[in-house]
């Protein structure tokens, strides 16, 4: 058979590193087999292939160095850094009923890059808060993710690179445009080589007379990477006055999140669920931004249309039961939940969220038995949250020594569990142990600033004893998490007034 | 207007400043030679004017600058300056450099008794109530000194706080009561009303809040402390007197929607008192308390389902209040779900041991789900925290005759009716009397059956 039919056969087959093989041969026989070098690059690329339209984990330094902010005071509910403005009277979005992430916006239902991170402003809010999804641990460097994949590539090639990128006439590639296009891609997901991707980017639109769409995504995608968004949004601007595509619309999306314009990007995949109504990842997409600013109407409607359309998408099941749940339906979550088991997912995550909701639903008998599992299944990063959930569900059953128990075990299995130190702080001042009490809640409000509950908790203790000063500060940090807790609101007259008499 | 005020009290300066330029520095020589010359005193107080009225217009930026400006040019000499710059602090929370600015503006003049009480005010906010109470007293001494017949409300009234935060409430009666003789504050009412009610004595809180009110006529939240107060003494006429009358001043009031709306449920107005706390969701959207009214007003209704959710809210944003457990555990004993009561009336008894009630509604959630022993045990708990409970001694003696314990349900059936003879009919159930009366009849007939259970 031809070698070349038969490389090309295994890269269709999805065999990479045989096609990797069998091409170097081909290369061996003959080094300018263009076809065969075109296969080779290929398939190496393929290797690495990654989606990147999807929501991506930021470094610190992205993250706390954002220059390219607009306003320092942005206007309420156009910006994800400010805490959630919310709607009086919409019951089950106020942080009271749903329980924020770190970052202060609304718990999301489903677990992925960036759901959990925040748009911290200080150094140490930044090192504090998790970066990636799985992990509480901040990833250390801008590229994380990059490094990794670096050195991934040189694995895969112990004898060294398969080009050398210094000596290449990028050039005399942008003239030839099918080769142009796989070289990039090796360039930009092998090597890793935004720089070069860049320049070979550039040349080849230059060489398409500037009317080629995919070179000026591919463009977009450089600069989004090195960072320079605004860049990066008039190439992918560009681009889709050629030609409208859902890739386009994704990255143009992503850009305008990273420049925390959460209106303009639901505004960009407004377009393009114009010209696609049907797309799911637009869908997906402009639902997550809807969840993040507090519009749960919104986006469960547009899970749901998800659902409609592909009826195993696990991020829509998940978040819709999850705003059943808040909404004081646990039965029909429960029923999603169900749902989720059946399509395969099984974890700890699943089966506590299925015992948090058969406990509200009064289905007693099944509570604990998930529980069980839960706990079987946890893995250190997620038995901490189990052990809280049972901690909670003790609590309302009365078992308060009980749960004080679970709360310890949460803590020792994830010492950063903010909202365990806050309830073991309320147990320990039910027993009058107000000191130990006062330190859990110290602890808690440091570990994450951005939950309302500590603070005001430390605020009530503070006024018990008669401290306003302490009082006065954490009520005020309260109310910057939370603006309409009418509680903290009412603490924070009674203190001033205070100040005020003589 | 501010900017044009500060400019001339500096230019007011500069001209004092140059007049002196030449002279001083001569006078100054000559001075260190011949110190007989009485020196020359900078003008220290001249700015003192603006300061105030920027202090008391509440503008506290130019009052700041200005101080500041003050306290450079005297080098900190400035007693008023000090004084104003430690109001400022306080009144922007940080009691602590208040303090230290109050203390400096002390050593400036250790006469005047105001900055001590300043002083002594920081560090009650700061919680150090011992010291402030004897940084108070120090401010009286100087007061008296001047004039033995001299008197200070706000001293005594302060001390009176003090004393109240540091639990000697009989001191703080004294010291509270003796500032009304002198001041007739509304404030100090207030404090004493509040230490009559941490000694639990409610009676006495009414009188003085009523006193209080005379003064202040128109204070809502007193109004509405009233109002709770007569209902906690189950007075509901006088009750929903004073609490109409603090919605009528201010409607949004939440703790007098809460209250009226309650008084309201109390008569079975269900529909009134839920329009009422439809006004109070709107400020208050997670009040437990709110929530637990609405759902009892709809279990009235006999509209269960929605009863049950609403508690559940409550329950899910006050888990600790066994109310609401209570609650949720009645209505589920109403509608037939005994599992779940027994759960819910657990919880409830978990937060709140002391109370029968909770244990009379397990025992009959028990009985129904046939844990007869486990049931008895319920009932007799709560006959040791209530043994004079009329619908407990029913209940019980119908869970004994379902149990052919005849003899034992005689003894408490005969306990029941001479209960109830001793209170007037009227205040009475109708259905408990039928229910004894079928009830003794059964016995005395010696016929065991089975009967439905009245809750």
């Amino acid at each position: 058979m031809d070698k070349l039919y038969v490389a090309q056969s295994l890269l269709r087959r999805r065999k990479l590193e045989e096609c990797v093989e069998a091409c170097s041969v081909l290369l061996e026989e003959n080094p300018r087999d263009e076809a065969a070098w075109h296969l080779k690059l290929r398939a190496l690329s393929e290797q690495l292939y990654v989606d990147e339209t999807d929501a991506e984990e930021e470094g610190i330094a992205e993250v706390l160095m954002d220059d390219t902010a607009i306003a320092e005071l942005p206007r309420p509910g156009t910006s994800l850094k400010k805490s959630l403005i919310t709607t009086s009277g919409k019951a089950g979005s106020t942080p009271s009923i749903r329980p924020t992430s770190q970052s202060g916006r609304p718990l999301t239902g489903f677990l992925r890059p960036g759901s959990q991170s925040g748009r911290p402003t200080t150094v140490e809010e930044t090192l504090l808060t998790p970066r990636s999804a799985t992990t509480a641990r901040p990833v250390t460097s801008a590229s994380g993710r990059y490094v990794r994949l670096g050195t991934a590539s040189m694995l895969t090639e112990p004898g060294g690179p398969f080009l050398d990128v210094s000596k290449l006439d990028l050039r005399k590639y942008a003239q030839k445009p099918a080769l142009a296009r796989v070289l990039f891609e090796y360039l930009y997901y092998h090597e890793n080589d935004t720089k070069n991707s860049l320049e070979l980017a550039a040349l080849s639109t230059a060489a398409a007379r500037y009317q080629d769409w995919w070179w000026k995504i591919q463009l977009g995608k450089c600069y989004l990477r090195l960072g320079m968004l605004r860049e990066a949004e008039q190439q992918l601007r560009s681009s889709l006055k050629n030609l409208e595509t859902v890739d386009c619309y994704l990255y143009l999306g992503k850009v305008y999140n990273r420049l925390d314009q959460p209106l303009s990007a639901l505004k960009c995949y407004e377009q393009g669920l114009q010209r696609y109504p049907e797309e799911i990842l637009l869908l997906v997409c402009s639902a997550r931004i809807h969840e993040a600013l507090n519009d749960s109407d919104k986006s469960i409607s547009l899970y749901k249309q998800v659902l409609q359309l592909d009826n195993t998408n696990v991020e829509s099941i998940a978040s819709i039961a999850t705003h059943h749940f808040y909404t004081d339906q646990p039965e029909i979550a429960l029923r999603f939940y169900h749902r989720l088991l059946q399509m395969g997912v099984y974890n700890a995550e699943i089966y506590n969220n299925l015992a948090l909701c058969s406990f509200y639903a009064q289905q007693y008998d099944m509570c604990m038995c998930c529980f069980q599992r839960a706990i079987d299944l946890s893995s250190n990063e997620t038995a901490g949250d189990v052990w809280y959930n049972l901690g909670n569900v003790l609590v309302a059953m009365g078992e308060l020594r009980l749960s004080h128990q679970c709360y310890k075990l949460a803590l020792s299995s994830q010492p950063e569990h903010a909202e365990a130190y806050n309830n073991l702080a309320v147990l320990e001042w039910r027993r009058n142990k107000h000191e130990q009490a006062k330190s859990y809640l110290l602890e808690s409000a440091s570990l994450n600033p951005r939950t309302y509950e500590p603070h005001f908790n430390l605020a009530l203790i503070s006024d018990k004893i008669g401290d306003l000063q302490s009082s006065y500060k954490a009520v005020n940090k309260s109310i910057e998490a939370y603006p309409d807790h009418s509680d903290s609101k009412e603490l924070l007259k009674a203190i001033q007034s205070h100040f005020r008499s003589f | 207007m501010s900017d044009g005020g500060t400019g001339a009290g500096s230019n007011d300066d500069k001209v004092v400043n140059s007049n002196d330029t030449d002279i001083p520095v001569r006078q100054v020589e000559r001075r260190m030679i011949r110190t007989s010359k009485a020196p020359e005193i900078p003008p220290f107080e001249s700015r003192n004017w603006l300061i105030h009225s920027h202090y008391m217009s509440k503008d506290f930026d130019t009052c700041r600058s200005l101080i500041v400006q003050q306290l450079a040019e005297t080098q900190g000499m400035c007693e008023y300056a000090q004084y104003v710059q430690g109001m400022v602090l306080r009144q922007e929370g940080r009691i602590q450099e208040s303090l230290d600015s109050l203390q400096v503006a002390s050593r400036l003049n250790p006469q005047n008794p105001e900055n001590l009480k300043q002083i002594a005010r920081s560090l009650f906010l700061m919680g150090k109530h011992k010291t402030a109470i004897e940084v108070y007293s120090s401010a009286l001494e100087l007061i008296q000194n001047r004039n033995p017949e001299n008197k200070d409300w706000e001293i005594l009234h302060n001390q009176g706080i003090c004393y109240a935060r540091l639990g000697d409430s009989s001191a703080a009666k004294n010291h509270l009561k003796k500032a009304i003789e002198i001041g007739q504050q509304h404030s100090s009412y207030m404090q004493l009303g509040r230490v009559h009610l941490e000694e639990g004595n409610i009676e006495q809180a009414i009188a003085v809040y009523k006193e209080a009110l005379a003064i202040s006529a128109e204070d809502t939240e007193l109004m509405t402390t009233l109002g709770l107060l007569y209902l906690r003494n189950n007075k509901h006429q006088e009750a929903f007197e004073y609490l109409g009358n603090s919605l009528a001043y201010s409607p949004t009031e939440h703790k007098a929607i809460l209250a009226v709306g309650s008084v309201m449920q109390k008569h079975q107005d269900h529909d009134v008192a839920i329009s009422k706390y439809r006004v109070a969701t709107l400020s208050t959207p997670e009040s437990p308390q709110l929530w637990n009214n609405i759902g009892m007003c709809f279990f009235d209704k006999k509209k269960y389902v929605i009863a049950v959710s609403c508690l559940k809210r409550s329950w899910y944003l006050a888990p600790f209040e066994w109310r609401i457990a209570y609650n949720l555990g009645l209505i589920h004993l109403t509608i037939r779900q005994y599992a779940s009561a027994v759960h819910f009336l657990r919880a409830a008894i978990g937060t709140n041991p002391r109370l029968g009630a909770s244990y009379l509604l397990l025992g009959i959630a028990l009985t129904h789900l046939n844990e007869q022993s486990q049931a008895k045990q319920a009932f007799e708990h709560s006959l040791t925290l209530m043994p004079d409970d009329i619908s407990l001694l029913l209940n019980y003696s119908i869970f004994l005759i379902k149990n052919a314990d005849s003899k034992s349900a005689l003894y408490f059936i005969t306990k029941f009716e001479s209960l109830i003879t001793s209170v007037s009919l009227k205040t009475l159930d109708p259905e408990l009397v039928k229910m004894s009366g079928q009830l003794s009849s059964i016995l005395h007939s010696g016929l065991p059956d089975q009967q439905e259970v009245a809750t």
